[in-house]
């Protein structure tokens, strides 16, 4: 399996600047998600790898070999297209094997690979179905089968659930990273959807509006740690607060105006923000609050506020809060009991608590 | 459920009225007309009776003939311009298309004429071939099959490139990147995938050449030198030379026939759409 190097990529349409100077290295034989919201550029690096454009700038190397110049149908890349382009006049069968006919493979053989590829995405009983009447979650297979049998180094997805309901998005989603552990093909997986890409990538990149990445990292160290308000936004929910750094006796504090001084932990990587003069962020999510009614110990941090609106979801219940200073606070409680023992209701008078350490501090 | 009211239900009907009347009037009657011409003779029979030899056979034979391959040459001819135009031309498509269409603002004389001046003994083709030195005496285009050939081309193009166009305009391209994709070359994602699924348009096209060309005998007479006869001469003689309609008729209903059987025909092998996969 070979990684996929993107050097110094730039690609504009019709004047338009979609991708400047952009570098990425996307490790071998691991699922990498690329999430951005709709224009970030990340559909168009998808196909910027797969060879349906070519770069203004840079070069784009599998492992060693430098395929910037090289034509769709000679990259070791496969695609799962986002309306999957299955072709109309063919079976399932037809589909499948199409890349194995056009190389001229024997057709035992062919039969041999389409059986067992169908039987790994479930669709056995559909080989000689016309495409046209498969449901959407079986066009899906259908694509995503006629990709793998040709065993790429690479299988590019673009956004391939974005069609399918809820729950079967859900499904489909276990089913990838399943097949992706068992090939060890290298996924490049895009999507806007961060609920997908928190799900199946073992690395992620997150792309901005600038179509420039803003981080890259594994679900979690973005999820927890985020570079900027954009990916904690981006990525999840979080409640944003506006304040200065101050440092009294050797603990840090983000001095928020009328509301006072909260205390915030820097790790060693983020000395340089204590030189900062400017306002810092800080970042607290919803699921890191503990709200209570009554007066509580044991937390470093803690503010008032009034309960604006609650919005059940099942498993949690989301809880909007009013600050002093005009601030609304999204709040997530777990709902672990039938029968909380407080039972929180609109305009009651709340304590937030939170511990420092769940706090990020981000500079833009 | 509230009924919709009678009213409402009628509308679409008598919105149809006006066009169908003109169907009626203006096809479906003369057709009877004629159909009723070709009975009409002595016996019922006899207005049919002097084409059942061989040489009509042939002139019948000879419209198909053109016909066919007047709709293949176009076929082959205007795929490349119409994939062109829908793939490749950017942002030349409407000007491109407006030269497409521009002929049509002529009349057809004009047209005849003009590849009469360029095909003559002394005309651009042999005037620049002589100069070159490469041929010694001007080559006789004109008064051929040939020519004809050329002319029936030139004239029926457009209406091949027009419906060939509008299918490949709509085409997805996803499809053509999903082939390439998966290996295939440009050649192979022709055969298997952009042909297949146009081939409604090819039809389209096909016959919208195949039908008009079967009648047709100006340009024969023009660019053929009269030498041979075809179905719009014989019937233009019948009914506007000799003036016996009956007969003329009669040839019409026959000719009619085979052109029905041939287009059926055609139509048959033109809908294997998958005959080009399996291989």
């Amino acid at each position: 399996m070979r990684n996929i190097k993107i050097e110094h990529i730039s690609k504009s349409f019709s004047g338009e600047l979609i991708i400047e100077d952009l570098s990425l290295t996307i490790p071998a034989g691991k699922f990498f998600a690329l999430l951005g919201p709709s224009g970030s550029g990340k559909t168009t690096l998808l196909r910027l790898i797969g060879g349906f454009e070519t770069p203004d700038t840079g070069r784009i190397f599998l492992g060693n070999d430098d395929i910037t110049d090289k034509p769709i149908n000679q990259r070791k890349i496969n695609t799962v297209f986002q309306n999957y382009a299955l072709f109309p006049h063919l079976n399932v069968y037809e589909n499948v094997a199409y890349s194995q006919s056009i190389k001229g493979v024997p057709a035992d053989t062919i039969r041999e690979k389409v059986t067992r590829i169908l039987k790994v995405v479930h669709l056995s009983a559909q080989i000689d179905k016309p495409v046209s009447q498969l449901s959407g979650g079986q066009q899906q297979r259908v694509a995503f089968a006629r990709a793998i049998i040709n065993e790429p180094d690479v299988l590019l997805l673009d956004e391939p659930l974005a069609a399918l309901d809820f729950k079967l998005r859900e499904k489909i989603l276990i089913e990838l990273i399943e097949l992706q552990d068992k090939l060890k093909t290298t996924f490049v997986y895009v999507t806007h959807d961060q609920f997908e890409a928190l799900t199946v990538a073992d690395q992620m990149a997150i792309m901005n509006y600038d179509g420039q990445i803003e981080q890259i990292g594994t679900p979690k160290e973005i999820y927890e740690f985020p570079i900027s308000t954009f990916v904690a936004n981006f990525v999840g929910t979080t409640n944003i607060f506006k304040g200065s750094l101050r440092t009294v006796n050797g603990q840090h504090y983000i001095d928020i105006a009328d509301m006072g001084l909260f205390q915030v932990d820097i790790p060693a990587q983020k000395d340089y923000l204590l030189t900062k003069k400017h306002e810092m962020f800080m970042s607290v999510r919803p699921e890191k609050f503990f709200i209570s009614k009554k007066p509580v110990e044991g937390f470093a941090n803690h503010i008032r506020g009034s309960v604006e609106s609650i919005v059940y979801h099942g498993r949690s219940t989301q809880y909007n809060v009013r600050l002093k200073n005009g601030q609304l606070v999204q709040v997530f409680e777990q709902n672990e009991e039938h029968f909380p023992q407080e039972v929180i209701d609109y305009d009651n008078e709340v304590y937030l608590y939170w511990q420092k350490e769940n706090v990020v501090v981000l500079e833009r | 459920m509230k009924q919709i009211p009678h009213y409402q239900q009628v509308k679409p009907f008598f919105l149809g009225i006006p066009g169908f009347v003109w169907q009626v009037l203006f096809f479906y009657v003369p057709l009877l007309c004629i159909i009723g011409l070709s009975f009409s003779g002595a016996t019922w029979l006899s207005n049919f009776a002097p084409f059942m030899r061989a040489s009509y056979f042939t002139v019948i034979g000879r419209s198909l003939m053109l016909a066919t391959l007047n709709a293949t040459l176009c076929t082959l001819v205007a795929y490349p311009v119409a994939y062109f135009l829908a793939f490749r031309a950017g942002r030349m498509k409407m000007p491109l298309l407006f030269l497409v269409i521009l002929p049509f603002w002529n009349n057809f004389l004009v047209h005849i004429y003009a590849w009469t001046f360029v095909l003559d003994h002394q005309g651009i083709v042999n005037t620049l071939l002589l100069k070159l030195n490469l041929i010694q005496t001007p080559i006789h285009f004109l008064n051929s099959f040939p020519a004809v050939v050329l002319m029936m081309v030139y004239f029926y193009m457009p209406f091949m490139i027009l419906p060939l166009y509008a299918a490949l305009e709509r085409f997805d391209r996803r499809l053509i990147e999903a082939s390439l994709d998966l290996g295939a070359s440009w050649w192979q994602t022709m055969r298997h995938v952009l042909i297949p699924l146009s081939m409604s348009g090819i039809r389209t096209g096909f016959f919208l050449v195949f039908i008009p060309s079967f009648g047709e005998f100006i340009i024969p007479e023009f660019m053929g030198g009269n030498k041979n006869m075809y179905v719009g001469t014989v019937v233009s003689d019948f009914i506007l030379g000799t003036q016996t309609v009956g007969q003329g008729a009669a040839f019409t209903i026959m000719s009619s026939c085979a052109l029905i059987i041939a287009a059926g025909i055609l139509y048959l092998v033109l809908s294997r759409t998958k005959c080009l996969v399996k291989g």
